[in-house]
C-alpha cells in the first residue's frame, strides 16, 4: 500500500518535470502550428551546455543556466530567422523536415564533440530526502523539479495572458493575417515564441541533467515525452501541460510498480497512443477541428 | 529535351540489362555497393510513396526494418527453417503489424501522424528490448545468410530495388494512384469526388510496410546479425528522408538518385567517422531550403525530362477551364 502511495507521489513530482519538458513544445504548437521535432535535442543540447559551464567554466549551476539560456536564445533566434521562417508559409511538412534536419545535426554534433558516453550534472539535492520516513520518502531533487515545473508554467501563463507581448502572441495565434494587419510582425513573434520555448527547454535541460543521465541520443526520448505531455494535456494549452505531465508521470510510475520497471516507458507511450486515438485534441482542450 | 516513349523504354531496358549482367563484369566492392544502393532504393521509394504521394510523413518506418529483420532472424534461427521461408514470412508479418498499427495511428492526421508513428516505433524498440523470446537487447546472429554468394545477394537486392520502383510506378498509374495524388493535392475535394481516403492511405501504408519489411529482412540477413537498438534506430528513417529529399520528393526518380548519392557519399564519408550523419543532415537541410523539390524536381522544372512519368498526357491540345475528367472515375 505504501509502495503505491510512494509511486503516486513520485509520479506527481515527476509530472512537474515533464511539464517543463512539454511546455515549450505546447507553446510552439499553439502559436506557430509547428511541431518542433527538434525540441528534445535542443533540450539535451542545453543539458550539455549547462554541464560544460557548471563543471568546467563558471562552477555555478545558476550562472551556467543563465549563460546557457542566452546561448540557446541566440541559437533559436538564428534557427527561426534563417531556417523556419523561410519555409513556414509552405505548409507543415517543410518546416517539420527542417526541424528534423536541425535535430539530426544537433544530435550528431553532440556525439562528435562530447562522445556517446552517459553524462550527468551533479546535484547535491538528488541524494537528500526532504521527507524520510520508513514507508515514504520524497527526494529533494524531484521536489525541486516539481516546484520549478509549476513555476515555469505559471510564469509562462502570466506572460501569455497578462502582458502586452503576450497579447500580440495570442493575436498571432488566433489570426495571423489579422495580427499582421494590426501591425504585429508575426514572423518576429514566431521567433520570440521559439525563444520562449527554448528558454523553457534550457531549464528542462538542466533539470534532466540533474535528475537522469543523458547522452546525445536521448533527445528523441524527451521529444516523445514532451509530445505525450502536450497530447495528453491538449495542444497549445499551457495549464494542460501541467496536468498532462502529472498524468504521464503517474502512468509511468504506477505501471513500473505493477509490471516492472522495464515496461515503464512503454506504458507511457501506449497511454499517449490511446489518448491520441480517442481524443487527439487532448483530454482538456476544447475540440478545435 | 523531350523523349518519346519508345526511347524511354529502350533506355530503361538497356539500364536493366547492364544491371542484370553486373555480376559478370563488376568487382566485388562495386557489387557490394550496388547491393546497398538497391536495398536503400526500395526503402526510400516506400518512404516517398508515403510522404511524397500519400501525404503521410512517417518517422516510424524503422519499425518495419526491425520487424522484418527480426522475423527473418526468428524464422531462420529459432525455428531453423530455410531462409526463403523467412524472407516470405517477413513482409507479411510487417503488413499484419502495419494493419494493426493503422487502427490507432490513422486516427491522427498531419504532424500528429508523424510523431505518432515515431512513438509506435520507439515503443516497438522498447518492447523488443524487454522481450525474452528475442533475447532482449542482445540480438541474434543470423547464420542462414552465410550460404548466399555475392551474386545471389546482388540478384535479390536487384529484384527488391527494381521491384519497388515497379510497384510504385504501377500503383501510381492505376486508378488507385490517381486517388493517391488527388488526395495529396486536396484531401477535401478528392473525398467529395469519391476517393476513399482511409482505404487509399491504408493501402499505401501496407505496401510500404510490405516492401520496407522485406528490405529490412534482406539487410539483416546479409549482415548476419540483428540487435534491437540498431534495427529500430531512427537512423533508418533519417536515411530514407535524406534520400527522398535530396533526390526529389514526390518523384519516382528521386529516391533512385537519392540512393546512389547516399551510398556513394556514405562510402566516401567512412574515412571521416562520426561526421557522416551530420553532413547528411546539413545537406538535407540545405536542399529543403534551396530546392524543395530536390535534384530531380529541379531538373524536371528546367528540362521537362521524366523517365518514369506517372502523369497522364491529355490528347486534346487545349482544354477549357474545368477540372480534369480523370478524377471523376476514382
Amino acid at each position: 500500500m505504501y509502495i503505491i502511495i510512494q509511486s503516486v507521489i513520485t509520479g506527481i513530482l515527476l509530472g512537474g518535470l515533464y511539464a517543463v519538458i512539454g511546455v515549450g513544445m505546447s507553446l510552439v504548437f499553439g502559436i506557430m502550428r509547428l511541431t518542433n521535432i527538434a525540441h528534445g535535442d535542443l533540450m539535451i543540447l542545453a543539458s550539455y551546455f549547462t554541464m560544460l559551464f557548471a563543471m568546467e567554466i563558471v562552477g555555478n549551476v545558476f550562472l551556467a543556466l543563465l549563460i546557457t539560456i542566452v546561448l540557446m536564445l541566440i541559437l533559436s533566434f538564428l534557427i527561426q530567422t534563417f531556417l523556419v521562417n523561410r519555409v513556414i508559409d509552405k505548409g507543415p511538412e517543410p518546416s517539420l523536415l527542417v526541424m528534423f534536419g536541425v535535430s539530426i545535426i544537433i544530435r550528431n554534433a553532440l556525439i562528435l564533440i562530447f562522445g556517446a558516453n552517459n553524462r550527468t550534472i551533479p546535484n547535491p539535492l538528488s541524494t537528500t530526502n526532504i521527507l524520510n520516513s520508513p514507508n515514504i520518502s520524497i527526494s529533494g531533487g524531484y521536489l525541486v523539479n516539481f516546484i520549478v515545473g509549476v513555476a515555469v508554467v505559471l510564469v509562462l501563463m502570466f506572460i501569455i495572458q497578462k502582458t502586452y507581448f503576450g497579447m500580440s502572441i495570442r493575436a498571432t495565434a488566433s489570426n495571423r493575417m489579422g495580427a499582421e494587419l494590426l501591425g504585429v510582425n508575426t514572423k518576429r513573434i514566431f521567433a520570440y515564441t521559439l525563444c520562449l520555448a527554448v528558454a523553457t527547454a534550457s531549464i528542462a535541460g538542466l533539470l534532466i541533467g540533474q535528475t537522469f543521465v543523458f547522452y546525445p541520443s536521448t533527445g528523441p526520448q524527451y521529444l516523445i515525452t514532451a509530445f505525450g505531455v502536450v497530447v495528453i494535456g491538449g495542444m497549445g494549452s499551457l495549464g494542460g501541460t501541467l496536468v498532462g505531465g502529472i498524468l504521464l508521470g503517474l502512468v509511468q510510475l504506477l505501471s513500473a510498480h505493477f509490471f516492472g520497471t522495464g515496461w515503464q516507458t512503454i506504458a507511457g507511450y501506449v497511454f499517449m497512443l490511446v489518448i491520441l486515438t480517442i481524443r487527439p485534441q487532448g483530454i482538456f482542450a476544447k475540440a478545435r477541428r | 529535351m523531350k523523349f518519346n516513349k519508345p526511347i524511354k523504354v529502350a533506355i530503361s531496358v538497356l539500364i536493366l540489362i547492364v544491371l542484370l549482367l553486373m555480376p559478370k563484369w563488376g568487382s566485388d566492392r562495386f557489387i557490394n555497393i550496388f547491393i546497398l544502393i538497391f536495398l536503400y532504393m526500395s526503402m526510400g521509394q516506400m518512404w516517398n510513396l508515403l510522404a511524397g504521394y500519400a501525404g503521410l510523413v512517417s518517422l516510424g518506418q524503422q519499425m518495419f526494418i526491425g520487424i522484418g529483420g527480426y522475423t527473418v532472424a526468428v524464422v531462420c534461427q529459432s525455428y531453423n527453417l530455410p531462409l526463403w521461408v523467412g524472407l516470405i514470412v517477413a513482409p507479411f508479418v510487417c503488413t499484419l503489424c502495419a494493419l494493426i498499427i493503422s487502427l490507432p495511428i490513422f486516427k491522427m492526421s498531419g504532424d500528429f501522424f508523424t510523431i505518432g508513428s515515431w512513438i509506435v516505433a520507439e515503443a516497438m524498440l522498447l518492447f523488443f528490448t524487454n522481450w525474452s523470446f528475442v533475447k532482449y537487447g542482445f540480438g541474434f546472429t543470423i547464420s542462414a545468410g552465410r550460404v548466399l554468394t555475392l551474386t545471389h545477394r546482388y540478384i535479390m537486392a536487384l529484384i527488391l530495388g527494381i521491384g519497388s520502383v515497379l510497384v510504385v510506378y504501377i500503383a501510381l498509374r492505376t486508378k488507385f494512384g490517381l486517388g493517391i495524388m488527388a488526395m495529396r493535392d486536396n484531401e477535401g475535394v478528392s473525398k467529395v469526388r469519391g476517393v476513399k481516403i482511409y482505404r487509399t492511405k491504408l493501402n499505401c501504408f501496407l505496401i510500404s510496410a510490405f516492401i520496407t519489411g522485406l528490405a529490412g529482412g534482406a539487410m539483416h540477413l546479409f549482415d548476419g546479425y540483428i540487435q534491437p537498438y540498431a534495427a529500430f534506430s531512427i537512423d533508418w528513417t533519417v536515411t530514407m528522408v535524406f534520400m527522398v529529399i535530396i533526390g526529389g520528393i514526390g518523384t519516382i526518380e528521386g529516391p533512385i538518385l537519392g540512393a546512389f548519392i547516399y551510398v556513394f557519399l556514405r562510402q566516401y564519408l567512412l574515412n571521416f567517422p562520426g561526421v557522416s550523419m551530420l553532413i547528411f543532415g546539413a545537406i538535407a537541410l540545405i536542399i529543403i531550403l534551396l530546392a524543395p523539390k530536390g535534384i530531380v524536381g529541379l531538373l524536371q522544372d528546367r528540362t521537362g525530362f521524366e523517365l518514369f512519368s506517372v502523369r497522364r498526357s491529355i490528347k486534346a491540345p487545349k482544354l477549357p477551364d474545368k477540372p480534369e475528367s480523370a478524377s471523376q472515375n476514382t
